[in-house]
């Protein structure tokens, strides 16, 4: 009975990646980027503020709109938040590397 | 974004579901309406029209709106009353509204309760991005 090799099957794991890419290869740099978020994260905010002083000032808009702007400026924030504090902990163990 | 559009959906649905309420809380509040604009007319109950939001003809809907308010054109009750201001001088009967109370507090249990769902669905949209926040939290 012949013995093939096992690794005849296989083929080499690398060739499913994505080959390394430059990072402006999308044309979006990461500080584009970030300054796109953080103004969409400041609409969502600026939308809240404003249906809230529409609803103090008695013009008829209804509460649930209200209550929604306000929930998805929280929600967008946590978001942000988070994503600062991973940027921040991926920081941190950079500079935590013993070279 | 994904999260905010099935926000959106839940929303429009309250909206719609508040104008419902505001129309059903006007055909009680013109329960007994005998006069409209100044001539001797029975108030006619209305009724909200739903129709999904659709931005593309084949898509799965973006929510709920309502596609028009309508009158219910069936006969009233006619009441015999000559001693009423505007019953009819020939025959002293009075129309009054179609509308009938207890037709117009289901609607509205309907229309409280639908809003209920709602809320409760956008409260687990809610959750659902405060999980997934929560993952990113170590």
């Amino acid at each position: 009975m012949p013995i093939s090799s096992i690794g005849g099957g296989l083929s080499p794991l690398t060739t499913g990646l994505p080959s390394a890419s430059p990072a402006k290869a999308a044309g979006a740099d990461f500080g584009s980027a970030l300054k796109d978020a953080v103004g969409a994260l400041d609409q969502l905010g600026k939308k809240a503020d404003a249906s809230s002083l529409a609803l103090a000032k008695g013009e008829p808009i209804d509460v649930h709109e209200v209550m929604l702007n306000t929930e998805q400026a929280s929600l967008g924030f946590s978001m942000a938040l988070q994503v600062r504090n991973k940027l921040v902990d991926a920081y941190q163990e950079v500079m935590r590397m013993s070279v | 974004m994904g999260l905010f559009s099935s926000m959106r959906i839940s929303g429009s649905a309250l909206t719609a579901q508040r104008l419902r309420m505001d129309v059903i809380a006007g055909n009680i509040a013109n329960a007994d309406t005998t006069r409209v604009n100044g001539q001797r007319q029975a108030f006619q109950r209305q009724q909200v029209v739903f129709q999904p939001l659709q931005a593309a003809p084949n898509s799965s809907g973006e929510g709920l709106q309502v596609a028009a308010v309508v009158r219910d054109q069936s006969a009233g009750r006619q009441v015999y009353d000559p001693a009423n201001a505007d019953a009819d001088p020939n025959t002293g009967m009075v129309a009054y509204p179609n509308v009938d109370t207890t037709t117009e507090m289901t609607d509205m249990l309907s229309a409280s309760r639908a809003y209920e769902a709602n809320v409760t669905v956008l409260n687990s949209i809610k959750q659902m991005a405060q999980r997934s926040i929560d993952l990113g939290r170590a």
